[in-house]
């Protein structure tokens, strides 16, 4: 799968992803320009160091390591299982939680290299029948799955 | 300022109660610490009184509704799993401020029943879509962080819910009271490996109460059963990068502790006896390194060198923890404190911790958003 959405318009399913215009999805995470922490979240002053410039949006990569991790066997109800509950250090400083697809489980390690894929948020719809856009993660082409 | 006394400290058993109130529950506690302590309602001079779930509703007065309406200050406190330790610290500061002699801290909670995660956003439900928002998952993710640095196996973390499944057999107040083997917790239900269901706290209702004096009213009553307050903190989760994507149980439980040793001039050492928020089994393995009970890396080794385990060196959880006494939210933190109490006034039964001079409450509070630690240090009066 590629990094990108044909159908258009889409929705967020989370307040990371973004669409441009063209109908391009990224992750947005904000960085303070004082001590350069990197968040997911607006805040008004920076959570690190407390600075009064608030944090400025940024474009995150979408690659990172696999830090840690949970097999998760049980869920809400309705929701699959099982999955991989991930936690992966991006390549620029913000640390996701995400579902990882495609690496057999007892296969992972910390360390992992990874990619961030955009998707259709598991075929979710709004009440007016638009299409979401979410992301997992997968391992990086070369990594064994 | 003057030293702070608890005189009076009970639970009620804890367990379901579809038929009771959580005021109910509450007052129940609230009469049992007060007859423990040889008070009155009408002694208290002010109630702090916690809830996770019901503090927005007035617990407070809504206990005093049941066990006497004396008009007395009611300070209603949510703090997450800390609500408890929170009320206690509270109901400490207001008689070392010199404001009141006598307090009642209470924590009472009826669960949500089932899986406990966050709340529902907008959109479609994150859960499985973005990993999982349960805290079985995200205390799993936390302790697979200790596995892969230190080599930690399921087996040492199992061993933690057999452990305190054991220490429960000799509470009459645990929620189960029931023998469980390490086969036996192995091949229970995976919830988020490596967690099984018997590695997870059991979901219950309960209520805890303590009595705390000042220095003047504890000598008027005497010192025979009194528990001397040697040191409290409470920390809210400093900023560390992963936080909150991945649960930081460590750093907030450090920055506590630290200013609890620092508080009371003790060090772990000190310690006879710990209970400790062992709410997931690999929370008991990360709070062993974070309390200072072994050296990093070493928790995997502790549990299994039995030295945790009621008779070795440093018991943790003989109350059988939340895992096997059951985690009724806002209770805990007050639940907690009055197992150390039991067993410096050597109260505590069959599972009497030798000699106990000396114990350590730990509590430790998530949302998924924010995190806050709890810790008090008892001194037998």
């Amino acid at each position: 799968m590629v990094n990108q959405v044909t159908a258009l318009p889409c929705k967020p399913a989370t307040a990371l992803v973004q669409v441009t215009e063209a109908g391009e999805p990224w992750l947005r995470g904000y960085r303070c320009g004082a001590c350069a922490a990197v968040v997911a979240e607006p805040t008004l002053c920076c959570r690190a160091c407390g600075s009064r410039a608030a944090p400025v949006d940024v474009r995150l990569s979408t690659h990172g390591k696999l830090f840690t991790w949970a097999v998760v066997h049980r869920s809400f109800p309705g929701v699959a299982v099982p999955f991989v509950s991930a936690i992966v250090d991006l390549d620029d400083g913000l640390t996701l939680k995400g579902t990882l697809r495609g690496a057999a489980p007892d296969t992972l390690h910390a360390g992992l290299l990874v990619e961030a894929v955009f998707d259709d948020a598991g075929g979710a719809i709004d009440s007016d029948g638009a299409a979401y856009v979410g992301f997992h993660f997968e391992p990086r082409a070369g990594e064994p799955a | 300022m003057s030293d702070v006394y608890v005189v009076g400290a009970d639970l009620i058993k804890f367990g379901r109660y579809p038929d009771h109130t959580p005021a109910q529950l509450g007052a129940q506690a609230a009469l049992l610490a007060l007859d423990d302590a040889g008070l009155t309602v009408h002694d208290l001079d002010v109630v702090y009184a916690s809830s996770t779930y019901n503090a927005a509703s007035m617990i407070g007065q809504q206990v005093l509704k049941q066990i006497g309406q004396t008009g007395v200050p009611c300070v209603n406190v949510s703090n997450a799993c800390a609500s408890g330790a929170t009320a206690f610290r509270e109901a400490l500061i207001g008689i070392k401020s010199g404001m009141y002699d006598v307090a009642l801290a209470l924590g009472v909670e009826k669960n949500p029943k089932g899986l406990l995660g966050p709340p529902p956003g907008t959109g479609p439900s994150p859960e499985g879509l973005f990993g999982s928002g349960t805290t079985p998952a995200m205390f799993a993710e936390a302790g697979m962080v200790h596995s892969a640095a230190y080599g930690t196996t399921i087996e040492q973390f199992a061993q933690v819910a057999v452990k305190n499944h054991h220490h429960a057999t000799m509470n009459p107040k645990a929620m189960y009271q029931i023998e469980t083997p390490l086969d036996v917790v192995l091949a229970s239900e995976m919830i988020a490996w490596p967690l099984t269901k018997l590695m997870c706290s059991a979901n219950v209702d309960g209520a805890a109460a303590t009595i705390l004096v000042s220095d003047r009213k504890a000598r008027e009553m005497g010192l025979s059963r009194a528990v001397r307050v040697r040191g409290s903190a409470l920390a809210s989760d400093p900023y560390q990068p992963r936080n909150p994507a991945l649960l930081d149980a460590d750093s907030v439980t450090r920055l506590a502790v630290a200013k609890a040793y620092d508080m009371a001039g003790l060090g772990p050492d000190d310690l006879d006896l710990v209970e400790l928020h062992d709410c997931f089994a690999t929370a008991e393995i990360l709070h062993y390194e974070n309390l200072g009970l072994c050296g990093e890396g070493m928790a995997g080794a502790l549990i299994d060198s039995g030295e945790t385990a009621l008779g070795g060196r440093i018991p943790v959880n003989v109350s059988g923890g939340l895992l096997s006494k059951g985690h009724p939210i806002g209770a805990t933190g007050i639940a907690n404190i009055v197992e150390v109490v039991m067993h410096l006034r050597g109260e505590a039964g069959a599972r009497q911790v030798e000699r106990a001079r000396i114990g350590l409450a730990h509590v430790l509070g998530f949302s998924a958003i924010a995190g806050v630690c709890g810790v008090h240090i008892l001194e037998k009066a």
